[in-house]
């Protein structure tokens, strides 16, 4: 499953022992300057500075990344043919008359507007990828902690990711019983077996709550989840990269604000 | 301080939905020791197991901890579950932390430990059970072995006396098994008390010090596991079945084939009754050495040369650390469970074993050679494996014993 691939390979990029909050500041200060460039040259150059970083000191597997960036990819390709025909403005570039009353057409404006999108999702997309690749969440919650997030949320939230692979673990159990009894064989079958699915779903994580409970109980719960608190000290080798790389992409979309976007 | 450690007297729990779990039972245990409760799905072990560290509460009777009736307020209560630690028996259920380290370190700091201490706590605990290293592994990440390992490690880093199992082994394969109640030997050597309930005949048998026979809410019997088990109306009232090696016994001594008055607990035994009918004793005329090896002590690169040196030597290794030894020095192992008992069988073949063990497991190794040596009058070699030449444990060097000294170990 895809979200057990995304937390291994976070547990085992090289990237892992980096500081937190150096890899935050990089992927987070990306991600800005993606959304507010007006041209696409500085997405689609931070998205190919992070993917390379992913893959080559990263070393993430190339397969592993080509899956995680399918699903948006697809996603993203759909949504631009529609932007292509929506968006307006500039010279017809091509035009598809498919019915003599619908008219679609693709304008050089629209192109350059779909460009942007596609570059800046591309852009956002990867510095999004490059934290979940590289930083597990449980390293995420420590670094939640230290900027002073409530911490009974974080605690919630340790839970629920505790607990969402034993979820999702017992769903497949069931879905496999299921199927291997027939039970979605048949659109009606189907929706029966699913709706049973969600109700066998229910009662277990029912159950597996009141076992949390005993299971704290036993280990005289108090209040106290504690924290990790293994976090990796920020380091110059590592810190100054980064704020060298935001200052060549932040100039190059200054030069790019000033000298008139593409 | 009083031997007692546990008792229950004419406990009763009736559900809420008005099934009587437990039906008027009274039984103690002892510090130091090893008990199994057997009973069949639903004869109220798991029941019975909550009410030792204050989970449920009895209907009626009266459960003591150390001489004391147990309070249901909640410090006393978190008293009491620092010192009796309860096992569940899905590892899944027990580990509630995303980390390996978040999930040792919960009972040590909701106990109010500082964070020196927490760690100290956790390290030990991990040490304890074999998994140094793992400290930032999310535990959907591991193998059913190593979450119930994980578990006993959250509950073994409270310290507490006495710890209370659920079905230790289900869900595990057969090595994992060993593993498990080799770790709870472990345990138990170092001075904790060892509670197990389980419907596997065949691993309390030879484990426990006494068996609690369950069926339907009441004991059956109450008894050292050759006599617990040795009663087939016993065993047929708790829906048991009688363990091989009983059966197999009294299967011989119907043949002829018994000693009064003694019935084997272990393959080593059953050998011993049927070596000493057909040949008056099993020892040959040159019986192979049992070398023991303390990894503390010894500097463990050397052992692989050691092993390659002498060709048809096998390896076993008693205890978490010393496995753990093996597999980073790659020493192939032939024995992980029972080592003791399969080395001796071994050299009463005349072949020559190196157990690789831990300080405080050298004079376990070398008191049930003697035991076995006093009980059967076989001899069996022992030397002490020590690269330095003396072993502070068994202050015996390498080679330095005769084969054939009985004691050989002993200091």
């Amino acid at each position: 499953m895809i979200e057990t691939h995304l937390d291994s390979a976070a547990q085992q990029s090289a990237l892992r022992y980096i500081n937190t909050g150096t890899k935050l500041i990089l992927a987070l200060g990306s991600l800005i300057l993606c959304l507010i460039s007006p041209s696409p040259v500085v997405p689609l150059i931070s998205g190919i500075v992070l993917s390379l970083v992913l893959l080559i000191p990263g070393r993430t597997s190339p397969r592993i990344y080509a899956e995680v960036l399918l699903g948006p990819a697809i996603f993203t390709v759909m949504s631009i043919v529609v932007l292509l025909f929506l968006l307006g403005g500039g010279d017809v570039i091509w035009r598809f008359n498919p019915v003599p009353w619908i008219n679609l057409a693709i304008t050089s404006g629209s192109l350059r507007q779909s460009m942007l999108v596609l570059c800046r999702v591309f852009g956002c997309s990867i510095s999004l990828f490059f934290i979940v690749l590289t930083t597990p969440v449980t390293d995420l919650f420590d670094g939640m902690k230290r900027i002073g997030i409530p911490i009974e949320l974080i605690d919630l939230m340790m839970i629920t990711y505790r607990y969402i692979f034993i979820v999702c673990a017992q769903a497949v159990e069931i879905f496999q019983a299921q199927v291997m009894r027939l039970g979605y064989s048949r659109p009606v079958e189907a929706v029966r077996s699913f709706s049973m699915l969600c109700g066998m779903l229910f009662i277990s994580s029912w159950n597996a709550g009141e076992d949390l409970v005993r299971a704290m109980d036993c280990r005289c719960y108090d209040g106290i989840f504690p924290s990790l608190d293994f976090a990796e000290p920020m380091q110059m080798r590592s810190l100054i990269p980064v704020i060298l790389y935001l200052a060549g992409l932040g100039g190059l979309l200054l030069a790019m604000t000033a000298g008139g976007a593409l | 301080m009083s031997r007692i450690i546990l008792e229950a007297r004419e406990v009763r729990y009736r559900y809420a939905g008005g099934r009587e779990a437990i039906k008027g039972i009274s039984f103690h245990m002892r510090r130091g020791e090893k008990i199994a409760l057997v009973g069949p799905n639903g004869a109220g072990k798991s029941t019975l197991l909550q009410m030792f560290n204050g989970m449920i509460r009895p209907t009626s009777g009266t459960m003591l901890f150390d001489n004391e009736p147990i309070q249901y307020d909640t410090s006393s209560l978190r008293r009491l579950r620092k010192r009796v630690g309860y096992v569940l028996q899905n590892a899944d259920r027990q580990i509630i932390a995303p980390t390996v380290y978040q999930d040792v370190a919960f009972g040590p700091a909701n106990l109010g430990y500082n964070e020196t201490a927490i760690r100290q706590a956790v390290a030990l605990a991990l040490r304890q059970v074999g998994l140094v290293g793992f400290e930032r592994r999310p535990p959907h990440q591991l193998s059913g072995g190593e979450k119930k390992r994980v578990a006993i490690a959250g509950v073994l880093a409270m310290d507490p006396d006495v710890l209370v199992f659920d079905e230790p082994t289900s869900g595990l394969d057969p090595s994992g098994s060993e593993d498990l109640m080799e770790l709870l030997d472990e345990l138990n050597h170092d001075g904790k008390t060892i509670v197990i309930s389980t419907h596997d005949v065949e691993l309390a048998y030879p484990w426990a010090e006494r068996a609690i026979l369950l069926a339907d809410g009441q004991i059956i019997k109450e008894d050292v596991p050759d006599v617990a088990f040795g009663n087939p109306t016993y065993v047929r009232m708790a829906h048991l079945s009688v363990p091989t090696l009983l059966e197999l016994s009294s299967e011989l001594a119907k043949r002829g084939f018994a000693i009064p008055g003694r019935k084997p607990r272990s393959v080593l035994d059953m050998v011993h009754i049927i070596e000493s009918h057909l040949h008056g004793s099993c020892s040959p005329a040159a019986p192979g050495t049992i070398t023991v090896c303390n990894v503390d002590d010894t500097e463990t690169s050397c052992i692989p040369p050691w092993v390659e040196a002498r060709p048809g030597i096998v390896v076993g290794a008693m205890g978490t650390r010393a496995k753990q030894c093996a597999a980073q020095e790659q020493v192939a192992l032939e024995f992980t469970y029972g080592v003791i008992d399969k080395c001796i069988l071994r050299a009463l073949r005349g072949q020559d074993s190196l157990i690789l063990t831990t300080g405080s497991m050298v004079g376990r190794v070398a008191a049930r050679v003697e035991a076995y040596c006093t009980e059967s009058g076989n001899r069996v070699g022992m030397a002490g494996l020590n690269i330095s030449e003396q072993s502070p444990a068994t202050g015996i060097s390498d080679g330095a014993m005769k084969k054939d000294d009985p004691y050989g170990g002993k200091p």
